[in-house]
Formats: structure tokens, C-alpha cells, sequence
């Protein structure tokens, strides 16, 4: 008897917490979310300039911002080796380094005026003359002069045996993540007077349509030849007379000298800033965060912030960081949930989210199976696929603003060019679903009833095995038996070895001009599915030996119509992109491009 | 004995060694290490692929990598140890070492509080079998032992960090805040205490009254963010800690231990007022684990000079009075801290990192920055320790409390506080020290989740990140350190069985 009330009693204290966890769950919080309030900026309508604004700032503000990438450990001071090339890592150095070039929010290459300027004197052949601003100096007062380029091009042009590279292909002499696609374009390098020039030119063998975006931000010169035990003008010697005495040890320190173990700031002499930030001394804590401060030897417009703190913290605890102060400014993962999360916030935080240059794609396997040879079963498949529901489900609850892509080298974001090139390139057959036209082409493809189609991705992705669904779903009922085939090892053997009908996943988008070339084009290392097309084939090769604007223009709006005439494949959107932060914060901007939220941080600067 | 020890050693290791090529192996073909490469658009991806096959020797079969781990680590009882790199190249060891450390710091405290707390329960509930008190603690430690530490981290943080941090910016607790509290307080104390209803009532009353008072004066005092302890309150919290130990240990009727304890409590409170320079700005840890030492002998001196013919047992009750006084004392040098570190720091408790960056505190103010920082996850690790030593050692301590030997114990007219205490709970513990021993093995390793959602760099994360890459060299590190630990935790264990067991001795 005693155990019978007693567990009555147990019951009622479960139910009793079981009600109370529901009340006081944050998720269900017993407020109304207060949503009409909470400020939902849209990152790709903001109208103003892709590029950075010139604020007007003129003093650095004493304060703190702290912000997060995600948990991984600052590596080094060189981000351009291939083991510490990754978004985490260039969050920091790029607010150390500054060149000729940024991408601005929607993928736009912005110049950099403060670091100098560039003009290409000559398209055909390709002639660029560069001129570092006179006041620009690294934050140990040695001035950014030729060498500190020419530099930046031997690593990415000499090879381990001593000479300039003849295709790229190689082995490197320095462990470059660029490998030696500049020294293969330009083999002669930059010319100058002397190593302490401020003008240089670039003459390019072929021309090259990326040419802005090869020569990147430069590392210090003068640091690395004093660590090959040489002056600066002995290293500018060395690397155009390729004396390997010198560039060995040169290389040497350029690859592993500025990599740093966890908590340990390289002493400053090595790690000059080029930017509005420097290392803090003793910022570093390993596997908790790492602090910038204010360069004060930055002679462009100074950063509006004193330190800005990076903290190493898992993507899923960014959300109640923000809200408890821990972090200022937030870049979660792009989920209903945390937009849910943020918006429940209200004002103290505001929430901004856009496209990215990342997009989803589904790719036909032209190597085998059913759409191999079969223009009219892809198009029976095309006209299947729910792409309007995909996005309407899955991204506009995350991004208003998210609409179906219907190009591949230009996104709905970048509107002038986007809305161009799909004005020439697609009519909108693909736009709604058309099941009987389906049916039609499923007819004349003459397939059978249930053919199999196993769409294949990168598993477990929780969001494409809805997109699966949704496809299955609609494309079923045309007479496909569509599979979900999505696999831990989808990229390392089912794409490789052709086990797929469709492919699904997404290309980051790089910014470069002609990096298509390599997805489109025959026999191409990314073009796994082994499509081949020579209108387009050709198209790619005119935009890439070019660096003409107007062709680049005309050739992707021929390469966009030919890929969607024969159904390469079918784009579907682009990601969405979720920011966050205080709203006593200023001048936080989001980007599409990969670069993040980060990357105006030198602007960020709290409301007095 | 030391035959047995080594045998258990010999084969431990060659356990370690064949796991180690299992481990090596799984790890291997977990995955696929140029994932991210291979998904990539560089123009170059074949070059970065080749460079990091030959970083991570991806062209040799898994069982000559794992010769040549094996090499690295073997170097370990030559002093050159080599434990790899990992997939960035950064040396493995060293993160190691910082990983382990991190670890240790956020699990030491949590399991000496979950190993207290869970014994300490377990007893009362074994020993209130059957009443409403130990229908509570059931059910809580099955809630606690089933909770989803994701789900249970993210309350914690929204109330023990977010809504905590809101609420002390004025620090004003609102009287129906006060009343909840005080209603909380009088149906616990009552229920553990026990006794007829009457009892309780009285018990529940005025626990109630105590408790809504105390809080009521100290909101108007505004202590919750100008707190003050006193010396007052140090000399009697530390004398009622003295009481409280010589009458679970040896009983108050025993006087020449309780005038040790005593005596241990004043001198302790008196050696605060003399060390007071030494202990409010110490230059380092040592000088503080120096005078803890120094604490620690002086008391059990005081224990031994009063003891008599029980020697040994005012040695131990001294000795731990002594630490509880030191206890006492840092907690009310923390508390004359508070509100200097609430100016530093507005928002007290953090909901990521192990501290906050670029703090700027004192020595005190910096280790309540880092003790706030600890708070959170030790709570969530304690609460869910605390769950199964509960558990076990309740039904260890029913156990014993049905043998025999108890009974006699009893019918040959011992207090009930010594057939508990030296009958009955000397013989529960047995069992429970394998689990305490292989928990805390586990707990080195098995943070991952906490560590993860409170952003600490510890074991768990060094070997959710590598298995992610299919990086073995940090997996097997994580391996060797809790390989390692479990069989050094187990030879402890063991080593416990003799102390606590004669038998086994023989």
C-alpha cells in the first residue's frame, strides 16, 4: 500500500516537471516571441556600395568586441600553407594583412585605395602596374615596397628543384595552398627598380582572366630575409636569380616558421601587421581565444575599435553567447532553429540574413546510366523537380529573400549581371513543375516505368534528404524511382566511381572569373560527371585567355544558355547566410563571400 | 601482493597494446581524410591532396603508419617522445598536454563533489529507505542520470548563467523569490531529517521563517552584490564544521576529539587574521598550497595533542576540520571579492570558455573568473555523476546494513551513528570504489558533449575533431592519455580494496 501512494506521488513530481520543463523552456517561451520587434535586416537588399564605406573614422575607441568563427584554434601567422589555409584561421590574419583587393558583399573584387592602386596598362598582352601607397608600412616601420611582392610570387612560381615553374605542376619549393598557378601565368614575376620600389609591373605570358585576384596580400619580405640570414635586397637578388643557397632556408621559415603552437604569440618581430590589427601581446590563450589590437602604425583609417577578441567556441553555443554577452557578433549555422532562436531575442540583438556565394546544385552523371545520353530523360527530370517547394520549405524560413538560382557563375544577389545572363540563358520552363510535360519527355526518353535514380550526396546532411524527398516525391510520380543514396563517403567513392544518377551538393563560390572552367569543361578534374560540350568548351576557353569585362560578360551568358539547353545540370539556390549581434553595435555589414561577417570588423564600433 | 600488481601491470599493457592496433585501424578506415579537399574548387586541389597525403602518409597501409606511431611513442621511455602531427601539422603532443589539462581541471572538482555528494546521498537515502526523501532522490537521480546533457547544458545556461547574470545587475530578490526559496528549504530539510509529523512540521516552520528572514535582511544589505562573510561567521561556520565531523566520525560524547576539532577551528580562524597579508594578494598558487599544507599538519598536531587514547581518530577529525576551516577561509576571502570582480565583470557567468579573455583582475578576482567559469559545467557533470553514485551506493549500503555483523553490531549496543559509519559504510564502500575508479577514468575521456557546449579545449574535443578529419594521431593520444589513466585508476583501485579490505592484504 505504502509503494502504491508512493509511487502516485512519483508520478505527479514527473508530470509536475515535465510541465514545468515545457513552460520554462526557452524554446517555448510563455512571452509571445516578440518578432515584430526584433530587427530583420536583409544583407542582399541593403542597397549601399558591395564595398567598404568610408566612415569617417578617425580614432580608435577604447573597447572589446568579441566574435567566433567556430572552435578551431588559431594555427599561424601564415595562413597560405595548405595545413592553415581555412576560414578560421584567415578570420585573424586577414585583419593583419591588406592588399590591392578585397571581395566586397556580393562577390564584387573592391580595390583597396589606402594599400594602392593598379591599372592593366595593356589587355592583349596583359601588362598590370601596381603602386603601393607611398605611407604604406608594416607595423615594425619598415615600408611594403616590391619585395614583400615579389616575394608572394616566388611562392607561388618556383619549384623544389630551383626554377621557375613551366605548368604548375611540379613540386612546390614553398608549402603554398596556391600552389604554382601564378609562375605559370607570369614566369618573369614583378619588375621594379629595386627592392625598396613602390611601383611594380606584372607582364603576363598569357592572359589571364583572374589577374586581380592572383596577387593577394603580401607577407613581410624583410622578416623572412633575415631569417634566411640575408638582407632584403640579397632575398629580391635571390628569387630573381634563383639562388637556391638563399631561397632554401627562405622557404624553409616561409613554411613552417610562422606556424605557432596553441597559446604561443610568435615574438612580434616576425609578425608585422599590414593591416588595422596586430597580435595582442599575450592575447593568446590556447583553446580559448585570441585578441587583436589596434595597429597604430596603420596609415589607413584606423580600426574604430581598440581589440577585437576571437573566441574559439562551437558553432551551437553562439546563440546564448550572444545573448549573455559573451560574444558581440555571431555567425551561427544557418538553421530555422537558431533564426527562430535569434528572433526571439527581440531587440537587444539584431539578425541579419542573406545568400551566399555557396550553392546547391544537382548534377546529372554523363559517364553512365540513364541520363548519360538522354537529353529528354533529364529534361523529364528537370521539369519534376519541385524546386519552388525546396526553396519555399527548406530556405525561406531561414532568408526571405531566398528565390531558385537559375544560373551557375552569377547569383541572384549580384541582380544587374544575374538578371542579364538569365534573360539570355533560361526562359523559366524549369521554374514550376510540369508533370505532364514530364511524363511526355519520360515517354520519348523511352523509359521505363520505375527507373532508378539515385540522387547521391555527402550524408548525413538532414537538409538534403528533405530536398530527396521533396523530389521523390514529385518525380515518382512521372514514372523515376528516386533513391536517396546520400553516403558518409559519397565524395571519396560513389562520385569517383559513378555510382549515382544525380548528383547534389554545393560549390563555394571563389570569386574567380574562370574557375568554371574546371566544373564545365572537358576532362576537367571537377567535372565529375564527365560532361562534354564543345560550344562550351570553347566559350570558356575565350573568357579565361581574356581579361576583357565584356567578353568575360558574353561568353558566361553562352556557357549559362548551353549548359541549361543540354541539361548539364540543375542549380537550385543559394545558401543562406545567418548573422547576428548587439545592437549597440555599428557598422556590422554581412557578406556573401566566404571571407564572413568578419570582414569590416576595423569598422565595428560600439554605440556611445 | 606486488606479484599480483605487476602481473595485472604485464597485462594491462599488452590489453593497451592490441587495443591501440584496433583503435589505429578503426580509425583509419573511418573515414575519408581528403574529404574537404576533394569537395573543394581550387584550381590546385591534386597538389594539396598530394601534400597532405605525404603529411599524413596516406600512400603507406595503416599497419606501417601505425609501426611508425608506435616508434614515436615507444621514444616516450627514451625522453623523446613523438606522439605525431596532427592534419595541420601542429605537433600532438603538445596539444596533448594542453588538452589533458583543461580536461583535469574541469573534471578534478566534479568528481570529488559528484563522489561527496553521491556517497553522502546515498547513505541518508539507504538509511531513510522507503521515505519520502528517498522517493525524491530516486527519482531525481534517475532524471538526472537519463538527462540529455545537450538539452540540460542549454538550461543551465539560459538560467545559471543568462537570467543569473540579468538578475544580479540589481541584485534585488523579489519577495516572492525569497518565499520560493524558504518553501523549497522547509520541505527538504524536514524530509531528510525525518522523524514523526509533528517534527517535521516544527522543523519545516521554522526552517521557513530562518530562511525567509536571512534572505529578506540580506536583499536590504544588498549583499548579493556587496557581499561580506566576517570573521565572525568564518570562526563559526568553522566550529560548526568541527561539531559536525566529530559527531559523524567519532561522536560528541567523545570530548578529547571534539576539543580538538575546536581547538583546530579557533587556531585556524586565528592563523587567517595572522597570514592575512600572505593570503589576500599570495604571489602564487604555492604560497596558497603551502599554507594549506602547513593547515593541514598544524591541525593534525593539535588532533594528536589532544587525542589521548583516541589518537588516531582526533587526528583525522582534526585534519578535516582543519580543511574545511581553509575552506571556510577562501570562501570568505572569494566573498570579500564579489563585488570588486562584479565591477571587472558585469555579467559574472559566462555561458563559453574556460575564462574570460584578457581579464584583468587580481589573484583572487582572476580565480573567481575562472571558478564562475567552472560553475556551470561541474554542475552538469556532478549532477549527472551524482546520479548512479547515489544509486550504488545505496543499494551497497542495504546491502551491508542486512548482514549479519551489523546486526551483532547493533544487539551488542553500539550507536547507531557507529554501526553506520564503521560497520555498515566501510564495508558499502568496497564496490563503490571500482566505480569511483573506473568513472573517473571515464570522465577524463568522456567530457566530450560538456566540453563541446561549454567551449573548453579538453580530451573530449581533441578526439571529436580528429576522428571528424580521420586524424589518428590525436585519436590515439586521447587513447594512450585514457588507456593509461584507466589502468593506473584501477591499480588504485585495488590498492583501495587492501586499505579498506584486510582480507584481501593477507
Amino acid at each position: 500500500m505504502k509503494m502504491r501512494r508512493a509511487s502516485a506521488a512519483v508520478a505527479v513530481v514527473a508530470t509536475g516537471a515535465l510541465l514545468f520543463s515545457a513552460c520554462s523552456s526557452p524554446a517555448a517561451d510563455n512571452e509571445e516571441p516578440e518578432t515584430e520587434e526584433t530587427t530583420t535586416e536583409s544583407a542582399s537588399v541593403d542597397p549601399g556600395e558591395p564595398c567598404k564605406p568610408d566612415l569617417g573614422i578617425t580614432e580608435t575607441a577604447d573597447g572589446e568586441i568579441k566574435y567566433s568563427v567556430g572552435e578551431d584554434e588559431f594555427l599561424g601567422y601564415n595562413t597560405l600553407t595548405p595545413e592553415t589555409y581555412s576560414t578560421y584561421n584567415s578570420a585573424v590574419t586577414e585583419r593583419m594583412h591588406t592588399g590591392f583587393w578585397y571581395f566586397g558583399v556580393d562577390g564584387t573584387i573592391c580595390r583597396d585605395e589606402t594599400f594602392g592602386t593598379y591599372e592593366a596598362i595593356s589587355e592583349d598582352p596583359l601588362q598590370v602596374q601596381y603602386t603601393i601607397a607611398d605611407d604604406a608600412v608594416w607595423s615594425d616601420g619598415t615600408p611594403i615596397t616590391y619585395a614583400d611582392f615579389l616575394l608572394e610570387w616566388a611562392t607561388k612560381a618556383i619549384t623544389a628543384d630551383g626554377t621557375v615553374t613551366e605548368d604548375g605542376s611540379e613540386d612546390p619549393l614553398f608549402n603554398s595552398v596556391s600552389g604554382l598557378t601564378l609562375g605559370d601565368y607570369t614566369p618573369d614575376g614583378p619588375q621594379a627598380d629595386s627592392a625598396d620600389a613602390k611601383s611594380f609591373q606584372y607582364d603576363y605570358e598569357t592572359v589571364y582572366a583572374d589577374w586581380e585576384i592572383v596577387i593577394e596580400a603580401p607577407l613581410p619580405a624583410h622578416v623572412v630575409a633575415e631569417q634566411a640570414g640575408v638582407s632584403t635586397e640579397e632575398l629580391v637578388t635571390a628569387i630573381q636569380e634563383l639562388d637556391m643557397e638563399v631561397l632554401e632556408p627562405a622557404a624553409e621559415f616561409w613554411s613552417t616558421g610562422w606556424l605557432s603552437s596553441p597559446g604561443e604569440l610568435p615574438d612580434p618581430a616576425l609578425v608585422p601587421s599590414s593591416g588595422p590589427y596586430t597580435f595582442k601581446e599575450d592575447g593568446w590563450v590556447a583553446g580559448q581565444s585570441i585578441t587583436l589590437t589596434a595597429n597604430e602604425s596603420y596609415w589607413g583609417a584606423p580600426a574604430a575599435t581598440r581589440e577585437l577578441t576571437f573566441r574559439f567556441a562551437a558553432a551551437d553555443t553562439h546563440v546564448q553567447a550572444l545573448q549573455n554577452g559573451d560574444l558581440n557578433v555571431i555567425e551561427p549555422q544557418a538553421t530555422v532553429d537558431t533564426v527562430t532562436q535569434l528572433e526571439q531575442l527581440g531587440e537587444a540583438v539584431t539578425v541579419t540574413t542573406g545568400q551566399t556565394l555557396t550553392w546547391e546544385h544537382l548534377d546529372f552523371n554523363f559517364n553512365n546510366g540513364v541520363f548519360s545520353d538522354s537529353l529528354e530523360a533529364r529534361e523529364a527530370f528537370a521539369y519534376c523537380v519541385p524546386r519552388q517547394k525546396i526553396v519555399d520549405d527548406l530556405i525561406k524560413p531561414i532568408d526571405d529573400s531566398a528565390v531558385v538560382m537559375n544560373a551557375r557563375e552569377v547569383f541572384p544577389f549580384q541582380t544587374e549581371k544575374y538578371d542579364e545572363v538569365v534573360a539570355e540563358s533560361y526562359d523559366g520552363r524549369y521554374d514550376e513543375v510540369d508533370l505532364d510535360l514530364a511524363a511526355e519527355k519520360f515517354a520519348a526518353a523511352g523509359l521505363e516505368e520505375g527507373t532508378e535514380v539515385r540522387i547521391g550526396y555527402s550524408a548525413p546532411n538532414p537538409r538534403r534528404a528533405d530536398q530527396v524527398s521533396s523530389i521523390k516525391a514529385s518525380c515518382d510520380q512521372v514514372g523515376f524511382e528516386v533513391v536517396d543514396a546520400g553516403s558518409p563517403d559519397f565524395f571519396d567513392q560513389d562520385l569517383p566511381n559513378g555510382d549515382y544518377e544525380v548528383a547534389m551538393f554545393a560549390w563555394a563560390g571563389s570569386g574567380q572569373k574562370a574557375s568554371g572552367q574546371n566544373i564545365y569543361a572537358t576532362n576537367q578534374p571537377q567535372n565529375y560527371g564527365g560532361y562534354s560540350d564543345e560550344v562550351v568548351d570553347e566559350a570558356w576557353n575565350t573568357l579565361a585567355s581574356t581579361a576583357d569585362e565584356t567578353v568575360h560578360l558574353e561568353q558566361t551568358k553562352v556557357i549559362e544558355k548551353q549548359l541549361w539547353d543540354t541539361l548539364f545540370g540543375i542549380p537550385l539556390y543559394a545558401h543562406p547566410g545567418v548573422g547576428a549581434f548587439s545592437s549597440d553595435l555599428e557598422n556590422v555589414r554581412d557578406t556573401a563571400a566566404q571571407s564572413g561577417i568578419v570582414w569590416s570588423s576595423e569598422q565595428w564600433s560600439r554605440a556611445s | 601482493m606486488l606479484k599480483f600488481i605487476l602481473r595485472r601491470l604485464g597485462i594491462s599493457v599488452l590489453v593497451l597494446l592490441l587495443a591501440s592496433v584496433l583503435i589505429y585501424w578503426l580509425v583509419t578506415i573511418s573515414g575519408d581524410p581528403l574529404q574537404d579537399l576533394r569537395e573543394s574548387n581550387a584550381d590546385n586541389a591534386a597538389q594539396l591532396m598530394q601534400a597532405r597525403i605525404e603529411l599524413m602518409n596516406l600512400d603507406q597501409p595503416w599497419y606501417q603508419r601505425y609501426w611508425a606511431w608506435l616508434q614515436g611513442v615507444a621514444g616516450c621511455f627514451t625522453g623523446s617522445c613523438d606522439l605525431g602531427t596532427n592534419i595541420n601539422g601542429a605537433d600532438v603532443l603538445a596539444l596533448t598536454s594542453l588538452a589533458a589539462g583543461s580536461t583535469l581541471r574541469l573534471v578534478t572538482l566534479a568528481t570529488l563533489l559528484a563522489i561527496v555528494i553521491g556517497v553522502a546521498l546515498g547513505i541518508l537515502t539507504a538509511i531513510r529507505q522507503y521515505s519520502g526523501f528517498d522517493y525524491a532522490v530516486t527519482f531525481l537521480a534517475f532524471l538526472f542520470f537519463s538527462l540529455p546533457v545537450f538539452w540540460a547544458a542549454v538550461l543551465l545556461k539560459e538560467y545559471g548563467a543568462i537570467r543569473f547574470n540579468d538578475w544580479i545587475a540589481s541584485g534585488d530578490m523579489e519577495p516572492p523569490m525569497v518565499l520560493g526559496i524558504a518553501v523549497i528549504a522547509a520541505i527538504l530539510l524536514p524530509a531528510v531529517l525525518g522523524g514523526t509529523w509533528r517534527r517535521r512540521l516544527y522543523t519545516g516552520a521554522g526552517t521557513f521563517a530562518f530562511v525567509a528572514v536571512v534572505l529578506y535582511v540580506l536583499n536590504i544589505l544588498e549583499w548579493y552584490r556587496n557581499p561580506f562573510f566576517g570573521l565572525g561567521m568564518v570562526l563559526l561556520t568553522a566550529g560548526g564544521a568541527a561539531v559536525l565531523t566529530t559527531g559523524v566520525v567519532a561522536g560528541l560524547g567523545n570530548r578529547r576529539v571534539l576539543y580538538g576539532a575546536l581547538t583546530t577551528a579557533v587556531v585556524g580562524t586565528v592563523s587567517y587574521l595572522v597570514f592575512a597579508g600572505l593570503l589576500l594578494e599570495p604571489s602564487s598558487w604555492w604560497t596558497l598550497i603551502g599554507l594549506f599544507v602547513l593547515a593541514v599538519a598544524v591541525s593534525i598536531g593539535v588532533g594528536a595533542a589532544w587525542g589521548g587514547y583516541a589518537r588516531k581518530q582526533a587526528m583525522l577529525v582534526s585534519a578535516v576540520t582543519g580543511v574545511l576551516t581553509s575552506l571556510v577561509v577562501v570562501f570568505d576571502i572569494l566573498v570579500a571579492n564579489w563585488s570588486g570582480f562584479l565591477q571587472l565583470k558585469p555579467r559574472p557567468i559566462s555561458t563559453i570558455g574556460s575564462q574570460t579573455p584578457n581579464f584583468t583582475g587580481d589573484f583572487w578576482e582572476s580565480v573567481l573568473d575562472t571558478g564562475m567559469q567552472l560553475l556551470l559545467p561541474t554542475v552538469l557533470l556532478t549532477l549527472i555523476s551524482v546520479a548512479s553514485y547515489s544509486r550504488y551506493t545505496r543499494s551497497s549500503m542495504l546491502e551491508t546494513m542486512n548482514q549479519d555483523y551489523v546486526r551483532t553490531a547493533r544487539s551488542k549496543g553500539l550507536s547507531e551513528r557507529a554501526v553506520i559509519t564503521k560497520h555498515a559504510f566501510r564495508n558499502a564502500l568496497i564496490p563503490i570504489t571500482t566505480i569511483v575508479a573506473f568513472d573517473f577514468a571515464s570522465l577524463i575521456g568522456g567530457a566530450v558533449i560538456t566540453e563541446r557546449v561549454f567551449g573548453w579545449k579538453g580530451m573530449g574535443a581533441l578526439f571529436i575533431d580528429a576522428l571528424n578529419h580521420v586524424d589518428p594521431a590525436p585519436v590515439m593520444a586521447f587513447f594512450l592519455v585514457t588507456g593509461v589513466v584507466a589502468i593506473v585508476m584501477n591499480m588504485l583501485a585495488d590498492i583501495a580494496y587492501a586499505f579498506l579490505d584486510p582480507r584481501i592484504r593477507r
